[in-house]
């Protein structure tokens, strides 16, 4: 009994709370990837790119000294015009093609890879890392919690919450909710759609930032930090439906606990394949996902 | 007057002509100037041209985005240098390709094919990484390192005989089965099969009311690129000599996507005319700046914006307009 | 197409010979096949830096033999696909001498294979498998840096000296080179009389290592071994500084994990960190102090063993090619083999049976963010028995 408790005191309960820290990141990238799907159909290839963009934007403000707690608030701000240009700029231009999925999801892609090459340019091919704005650790029932995760995860579940909130109790959101159901619809009705495009774009992106500057700290800031999240990402959206706020979160806690555990068990090198393993079950079994799209619910 | 997807075939027909002279040409004059760089640049560049060639069969005719071909392509070369350490057989490695393919596509078609549009895409994107990730780290198959020591092979083609090791003979050798690849699915695509195919391109939700099941027509498909992406990889080693891991990667997969868009999505030899001019393009911007990444995604992004039929788009029409003049007498 | 480009450069470089009004010395050309961009483009960047300077200072000083040298670069892009494709574009089109710049060791075992064919030689200043000189070695490669098994064996002598009977927790990437590297530390490591209390293998690019440190926790080791690098270090380390885990642990690990390129990164995380490498900018040579200075000086960043070794090759290379008299293959391979020239990090002999450079190999302990000596290992005694059997 003394060894089960042990286990669940020392290995199980940290890996679940650590698990938790990173389930709200991937929740945070997810929720801005499905928005921009739920409502404007568009796959961005490039989401994790603008994840690396809030990163390196956080890096080079604290530079000129900013300290951490204005740009957590400053760089997600700073992303809603860059969303909202390319946006309107990029994206509108193939967005009336009749295979529209494949167009955006081709030229996020090569958004993507002009951002990333755009970052080594700027900053050069070798990591930085920013220091934890919180250092420090406090114990509960002898877990041992670095306060900055703590902080992250605390964070995070209010941004999640606000977003949920701001898209199911307020008229914004049930403007967003009406584009996302029926454009014409919705147009005729006097919701301005294009600006509701736009700005769904750019605040999807700017979610995405967000995270980025919420986790330099701890995973490190370089050119390629994109790809760390994206396949994460895509799969918490399919298997939480894509355009389904409830489903990234559900789907997101899901995954990266099913991740963490499962690294205790088996080689975890074949962690990825399992969540793949799932997308491709959930693909097979039930393709809109847990929750169904937005405005579709 | 014939209709317009016949006008479009002949005038590929058109095109391939141009693409085997300027082929045997430009052999001609590398054997005579005794070159061996830009006329295995030229072999690697259609060998790749017959992966992207598979990727079009996909999207430009089925409607569907893979994001993973080169798991086909890459598993192919793997096959080719296993069979060629082994029995030094260029035309058995060959058809242990085309075997592979067809139970490769087999099995990642029924897992793959269920689903159509972006999940169809991030279901080949994630196939291609869980293998290319097995591949990468199992150390019968060479691990990160990859299988060295292909030897040089020599082609018996009846009459004569072709070293894998001869430039030009062997840019002549890959030119004739690349050619014979796209002649192969030409023609399927011009077959009542093929029309098909284009109709779910178009609206896949109608095809069944017609009277035909998409589900067999997709996976037929999707075999048939599979095979077409692994009989080309098993060309690869022959060239190189060696395979590593990241034939398999998703770079890979990426540049086949991008080949096909620049040339010409739907138009196969978009495929292969888009691969030459990718890897001259790549060559070039790379020997001139170390940030060919962002060039090349802006052409691409410039593509996909203003170009969306690619270099076939605006080559095309001007070959049809020729040969529409030449039928009305 | 192909005369056309090849009328075109001859013009340009008559033209350049005539304008600059330098002796129209033909140059010696040295292709140079490194990841510019991509996850190694920060390696690849040491290296151009390191054969820069060199390169600089031998046409400064008159040239080999009189010609100056030329180095010509490609990106590789860290696929062996691509480095064979612009390897042979180099040796083919420009018509190289020499090649060198290759980091994975795919990608420096493939452009052998090709340099083989071509009939031409290379080295790698940066691949430190043991198979590249050792089961898989071929008579056209060459390596002037340390490998695998002198940086661990340099690291045993260190762990039984200061930790004896240690108990030792492995923690490395899920990848052949990652794994080989474990599996030689715990061999040289196990032999002085360490004992493992686990092992764990990540994934490459991991973001997240907490979720291994249940498992380090309940093993309580003494000592932490690990082969990570690059963006993996840098993750790997702050998270087990922000875990506490460092506090009594001591923290050891290949060569290439903390460099100069990611210890910035790293912070404070890094301090005590120790390796087995085969450089450090703190080696107290008149040599060394030159190097540094010139270094810094140029490109304001330090030099670490990447920098350190590429440019310790071109003096290798000028003076094989000033033995030999000629840049012909053979002979330039015969003056290789044998060859003891001085470089940063002392005098380094290339042993002729596998063309593997010998050399003195440091201890280093990360203290106050500088790589300080704690040791040193003799070339012959790390250096490990010759299993090459190909020449």
């Amino acid at each position: 009994m003394a060894e089960v408790l042990d286990y669940v005191q020392f290995v199980l309960a940290p890996q679940v709370v650590t698990g938790l820290a990173f389930g709200v990141a991937v929740i945070l990238v997810a929720i801005g990837l499905t928005i921009i799907f739920g409502l404007l159909d568009v796959i961005n290839m490039s989401h994790g790119e603008f994840y690396a963009f809030g990163a390196f934007a956080a890096l080079a403000l604290g530079w000129l000294g900013l300290p951490f707690w204005l740009l957590l608030i400053l760089v997600p701000l700073a992303m809603l015009p860059v969303g909202y240009a390319v946006e309107r700029m990029l994206i509108q231009r193939v967005f009336n093609r009749p295979d529209r999925h494949v167009t955006t999801l081709l030229l996020t892609f090569g958004l993507g890879l002009v951002l990333e090459d755009a970052f080594r340019l700027g900053f050069g091919p070798n990591p930085y890392r920013p220091d934890t704005p919180i250092p420090g650790a406090v114990e509960l029932f002898g877990i041992f919690l670095p306060n900055y995760r703590l902080f992250l995860i605390v964070v995070g579940a209010v941004v999640i919450a606000a977003v949920a909130l701001v898209v199911y109790r307020t008229r914004l959101g049930a403007m967003v909710r009406a584009a996302a159901f029926d454009r014409n619809m919705a147009a005729s009705l006097g919701v301005p759609v294009a600006w509701v495009y736009a700005g769904a774009f750019a605040f999807g992106i700017s979610l995405a930032g967000f995270a980025g500057v919420l986790l330099a700290p701890i995973y490190s800031v370089f050119p390629t930090m994109g790809r760390d999240f994206i396949l994460m990402a895509f799969t918490v959206v399919i298997v939480g439906g894509m355009g389904s706020i409830a489903g990234a979160v559900v789907a997101g806690l899901f995954l990266t606990q099913v991740q963490a555990i499962a690294a205790l068990y088996i080689s975890p090198v074949w962690t990825d394949p399992i969540v793949f393993g799932i997308m491709v079950v959930m693909l097979m079994v039930r393709p809109q996902g847990l929750f169904g799209r937005l405005g579709h619910a | 007057m014939p209709d317009a997807l016949t006008v479009a075939a002949r005038a590929n027909h058109v095109l391939v002509g141009v693409l085997i002279l300027a082929g045997l040409a430009f052999a001609a004059i590398g054997a005579a100037q005794n070159d061996t760089f830009y006329l295995r640049l030229a072999t690697e560049a259609l060998i790749f041209g017959g992966l992207a060639l598979s990727v079009d069969i996909l999207l430009g005719y089925t409607g569907l985005l893979s994001l993973g071909q080169a798991l086909y392509f890459g598993l192919g070369a793997y096959l080719s240098a296993l069979v060629l350490k082994a029995v030094p057989s260029f035309w058995l490695a060959l058809a242990a390709g085309l075997g592979a393919g067809v139970v490769l596509g087999l099995v990642g078609g029924i897992i793959a094919i269920r689903v159509r549009g972006v999940y169809f895409a991030l279901i080949t994107f994630g196939l291609a990484q869980v293998v290319a990730k097995v591949v990468y780290n199992t150390r019968s198959l060479g691990a990160s390192d990859g299988l060295l020591g292909v030897p040089i092979i020599n082609i018996d083609l009846g009459l004569a005989s072709v070293s894998s090791a001869s430039p030009a003979g062997f840019f002549l050798v890959v030119l004739a089965v690349i050619i014979a690849l796209y002649a192969v699915s030409a023609y399927i695509l011009d077959t009542p099969f093929g029309r098909l195919l284009i109709a779910l391109r178009a609206n896949d939700r109608r095809v069944p009311f017609l009277g035909y099941r998409t589900a067999s027509l997709r996976l037929s498909s999707f075999v048939f690129a599979a095979v077409i992406a692994t009989v080309s990889g098993t060309l690869y080693p022959m060239l190189r000599g060696f395979v590593s891991p990241e034939l398999l990667f998703f770079s890979t997969s990426g540049n086949a996507v991008i080949t096909v868009l620049l040339g010409g999505v739907g138009t196969l030899m978009g495929a292969l005319y888009g691969s030459v001019l990718l890897t001259v393009l790549r060559s070039l911007i790379g020997t001139w700046t170390e940030h060919h990444l962002m060039i090349i995604g802006l052409l691409f992004m410039g593509a996909v914006i203003f170009l969306p039929n690619g270099l076939m788009g605006l080559v095309r029409p001007a070959v049809e307009r020729l040969l529409m003049r030449k039928a009305r007498p | 197409m192909v005369k056309a480009f090849q009328t075109s450069a001859l013009a340009a470089l008559f033209a350049a010979a005539a304008v600059t009004g330098v002796r129209a010395a033909d140059p010696i050309r040295i292709g140079v096949v490194t990841p510019l961009s991509g996850t190694y483009a920060g390696i690849g960047q040491q290296v151009r830096w390191g054969l820069d300077l060199a390169v600089k200072e031998v046409n400064a000083a008159g040239g080999i033999m009189g010609r100056p040298i030329e180095l010509l670069y490609e990106d590789e892009e860290a696929n062996p696909a691509v480095a064979v494709q612009k390897a042979e574009k180099l040796f083919e089109v420009a018509k190289v001498d020499f090649l060198t710049g290759t980091v994975s060791s795919g990608s420096t075992l493939a452009v052998g294979q090709l340099a083989e064919r071509a009939g031409k030689l290379i080295a790698t200043t940066v691949s430190f498998a043991d198979s590249i000189t050792g089961d898989r070695c071929s008579p056209n490669v060459f390596r002037v840096n340390a490998r695998a098994g002198q940086q661990s064996a340099a690291l045993a002598v260190w762990l039984s000296k200061e930790k004896p009977q240690a108990k030792v927790f492995y923690l490395g990437p899920d990848y052949e080179m990652g794994r080989s590297t474990v599996a030689a530390f715990k061999a040289s490591a196990e032999k002085v009389g360490a004992s493992t209390v686990g092992e764990v293998f990540a994934p490459l690019d991991a973001k997240d290592y907490t979720q291994y440190f249940g498992q380090v926790r309940a093993a309580r080791p003494q000592v932490l071994y690990t082969s990570v690098a690059g963006n993996d270090t840098v993750r790997l380390l702050s998270q087990l500084q922000e875990f506490g885990l460092l506090n009594n642990l001591s923290l050891v690990g290949a060569s290439g994990t903390v460099t100069s390129q990611n210890i910035a990164a790293i912070g404070k995380a890094a301090e005590g960190f120790v390796t087995g490498v085969g450089y450090s900018t703190e080696i107290n040579s008149p040599e060394n102090k030159k190097f540094v200075d010139a270094f810094k000086a140029a490109y304001k960043a330090e030099p670490d063993l990447y920098g350190a070794d590429s440019y310790g090759l071109i003096y290798a290379y000028k003076a094989a090619v000033e033995k030999a008299k000629s840049t012909e293959t053979d002979k330039v391979r015969e003056a290789l083999r044998g060859l003891k020239w001085m470089t940063p990090q002392g005098e380094k002999t290339i042993r002729a049976g596998d063309h593997q450079a010998i050399q003195a190999m440091y201890v280093v302990r990360i203290t106050n963010g500088q790589f300080k000596i704690g040791g040193e290992v003799k070339g012959d005694d790390a250096i490990g028995p010759d299993t090459c059997t190909r020449f």
